[in-house]
């Protein structure tokens, strides 16, 4: 029986392809969309997995990575005084102006990372060395710093401008997550940055720490914040942080979030409709079948495998379309686009909901029906 | 089978496994890249971990001037050890030569009508003696022998008064060579020449912000190690730690506990810029240690982790620095 009902789905070729077509489509749009959005959130916490340590400690009131309340200098030694804390070191952040020998006024970021560590930098570097960083004046910018400044004509190794009326020369360009805001990132050392930024009665942004190996992060964690009285976040409660925020208090989540909810619904109004339409235009077959003495469980079991086949072979297709997207368009880190495999389940079990619903409709249908309709 | 046959299938799957394909490739985070140098680590179980400096033991001398005056010459250079006494820099002295001169030339005179009232003395002596051994009270009255030691007792007091005045005149110029000889300014004590901010022809003020040199012990240094108040009571006297140059944090510097200076401080931001920025309080421990094979310098930062003993892990409270008072040291 299996096989008839298969042959009923595949045999025509015009109404299956038109099925595959709607859940194809209908996936891809889930997916593709739901992907950017994961992307884009994965970029407003750029700066948290650009630095890409485990433990971050500031100020316990701070909302998210980029709004910086400076603490205490000595908060470096008081979280290395903390059981289990292998290492700790300051990391400068803040927002700065830049100014290009051609005149042209950029804000960027700057990052001051310890001197002696370098704890923080990015892993990869595209021109010049990281280490060059501790050379006079020396700064080092990432890859959407050239891209926003004008090009690699405009700023490339070897450009001298101006931060905060102070002399900065590039070193190197290194290649960082494109972050949400886009502002350009400038790193240098921490000491550097000090005499950079403008006077401020506390400098110090961070702790970046690691826990030491046998021990769990989040007692080291507890422990960090019960004894300084700081906030202290792992890197992933901190960008969730940092995401949350980002969704309260921007457009995104409203934007974003309906549009996924539309997308959602409307690829599965379209594959419940499709499939409902399939087996409606079949009724005479299963009326057959039905007159035949077909049991109406085995009616329901072949209407149940059709949903299925057409439902996970759209599902795969539509993935599939979704990731070469993804693959072709984000390559380059340009788009935000971040697929995860926990987006993949969500549609996939939405999808088969949907197969289930549609197909329970169309038993319904099936369980009513007159064998005679075959011979109207 | 029937659905083997189909090429949508075959997509659904390939769609499937390129997107797995992709997610494994993408969703990998990064390991962090290895630090450039290791950051320091505290080989302790419970520790405080401060900043410290690298300090002489014997706080480093801000040379002063006695006065304000114009420098005419600098017998140091940085570097330079020197012994207790030796000239550092030689102030202006012109002045003071030209009084010399004056006073000195004040005292031959004296010298002078001192041999002049000498021989006043004599002569009246004589006469005076001369007049008394006369027993004839016709030949000389007793009013010319009264005269006459009247006169010879002024002469001696005469003599006295130019011994007097000649003594005064050699103290003036002593006093001259005294406040000349203060114009050499000299070490007060064996050392190093850490720092000269002066050169010959500048003016040397009093009281200026930046001493005109530093003098220092650079053989034997000692750490001044800067613990956060809020870290204070962690700070166990006697407790042993080590020390870490910046960029050099694997090398730990093995520290012997000196004291704990008994006032908390506001901290000074080690920035370079000497402008206030005072954001907590610190307390400053003292720290020995033995010169360790690679070049150290006063001055340089250190890392410090101090070791403390917690009443949780070896069972009893440790009474601080009680029991190390008792012992003779």
């Amino acid at each position: 029986m299996n096989y008839v009902a298969l042959k009923m789905l595949f045999g025509d070729r015009a109404k299956y392809l038109m099925l595959l077509c709607g859940l194809s489509f209908a996936v891809m749009l889930i997916v593709q969309q739901g992907s950017i959005f994961w992307g884009l959130m994965m970029w407003s916490q750029a700066s948290i997995t650009n630095v890409n340590v485990p433990i971050w400690v500031t100020d316990p009131g701070i909302a998210q990575v980029d709004e910086v309340k400076p603490i205490a200098d000595t908060a470096v030694d008081r979280v290395r005084s903390i059981d289990g804390v292998e290492w700790a070191v300051p990391l400068y952040k803040g927002l700065l102006r830049a100014r290009l020998p051609n005149g042209e006024y950029h804000q960027v970021t700057l990052t001051g990372l310890e001197s002696a560590t370098l704890i923080g930098r990015p892993a990869e570097v595209l021109e010049g060395r990281f280490e060059d960083i501790r050379q006079p004046d020396a700064v080092v910018l990432d890859q959407w710093a050239v891209e926003r400044m004008g090009g690699p004509t405009v700023v490339t190794v070897g450009t001298i401008f101006e931060l905060n009326d102070k002399l900065a020369r590039i070193v190197a360009i290194a290649k960082t997550q494109k972050s949400f805001t886009n502002i350009p990132v400038v790193y240098t050392t921490y000491e550097r940055a000090i005499h950079y930024v403008p006077r401020e009665r506390r400098t110090l942004s961070y702790v970046l720490a690691k826990a030491k190996d046998e021990i769990p992060v989040e007692d080291v964690i507890r422990r960090i914040q019960s004894q300084t009285g700081l906030g202290a976040f792992t890197a992933e409660g901190f960008g969730m942080k940092t995401i949350v925020w980002v969704l309260k208090n921007t457009g995104i989540g409203i934007n974003f979030g309906t549009t996924i909810l539309l997308g959602f619904i409307v690829g599965m109004a379209i594959a419940g409709q499709t499939f409902y339409l399939f087996t409606v235009e079949n009724l005479r077959q299963f009326g057959a079948l039905k007159a035949m003495g077909t049991s109406t469980l085995t009616l329901a079991r072949m209407i149940i495998l059709q949903a299925f086949t057409v439902g996970l072979t759209g599902y795969g297709v539509g993935v599939g379309l979704a990731t070469l997207f993804g693959f072709l368009a984000a390559h380059g880190g340009n788009l935000p686009f971040a697929e995860t495999w926990q987006l993949l389940l969500l549609v996939l079990v939405a999808l088969l909901a949907i197969c289930i619903v549609s197909a329970s409709v169309s038993i319904i249908k099936l369980v009513r029906l007159e064998p005679g309709i075959v011979f109207r | 089978m029937i659905v083997m046959k189909r090429l949508s299938v075959w997509l659904a799957i390939a769609g499937v496994g390129f997107a797995g394909w992709v997610l494994t490739g993408a969703n990998q985070k990064d390991p962090m890249p290895p630090p450039i140098l290791e950051p320091p680590r505290s080989p302790y179980e419970q520790t405080v971990a401060a900043s410290g400096i690298i300090e002489a033991v014997n706080e480093n001398v801000r040379i002063a001037p006695p006065v304000a005056g114009l420098i005419t010459k600098v017998f140091v250079k940085v570097g330079d050890q020197v012994a207790e006494q030796a000239p550092l820099f030689q102030l202006d002295d012109r002045e003071l030569h030209a009084q010399l001169l004056t006073r000195e030339a004040a005292i031959p005179p004296l010298q002078a009508q001192i041999e002049e009232q000498k021989y006043k003395v004599g002569d009246l002596e004589t006469q005076f003696k001369r007049l008394r051994s006369v027993y004839d009270e016709r030949a000389v009255s007793e009013d010319d022998l009264q005269r006459t030691w009247y006169a010879l007792e002024m002469a001696k007091r005469g003599a006295q008064r130019i011994q007097a005045t000649l003594k005064q005149a050699m103290a003036q110029r002593d006093e001259v060579t005294i406040l000349l000889d203060r114009l050499t300014v000299r070490a007060p004590r064996r050392g190093t020449i850490l720092q000269v901010n002066i050169r010959a022809g500048e003016y040397a003020q009093l009281g200026s912000a930046e001493p005109l040199m530093l003098l220092g012990e650079t053989e034997q240094l000692q750490i001044r190690a800067d613990i956060d108040e809020v870290n204070a009571p962690l700070v166990v006297p006697q407790a042993g730690g080590t020390a870490s140059v910046r960029s050099l944090a694997d090398q730990k510097i093995p520290l012997t506990f000196v004291r704990i200076e008994p006032y908390v401080i506001p901290k000074k931001s080690l920035t370079g810029d000497n402008t206030e920025r005072v954001d907590t309080r610190v307390l400053q421990v003292i720290y020995r240690f033995k010169r360790p094979s690679f070049p150290i310098y006063a001055g340089q930062q250190v890392d410090v982790f101090l070791e403390r003993r917690t009443s949780t892990a070896s069972g009893q409270e440790v009474p601080p620095s009680s029991p190390t008072e008792e012992e003779p040291s």
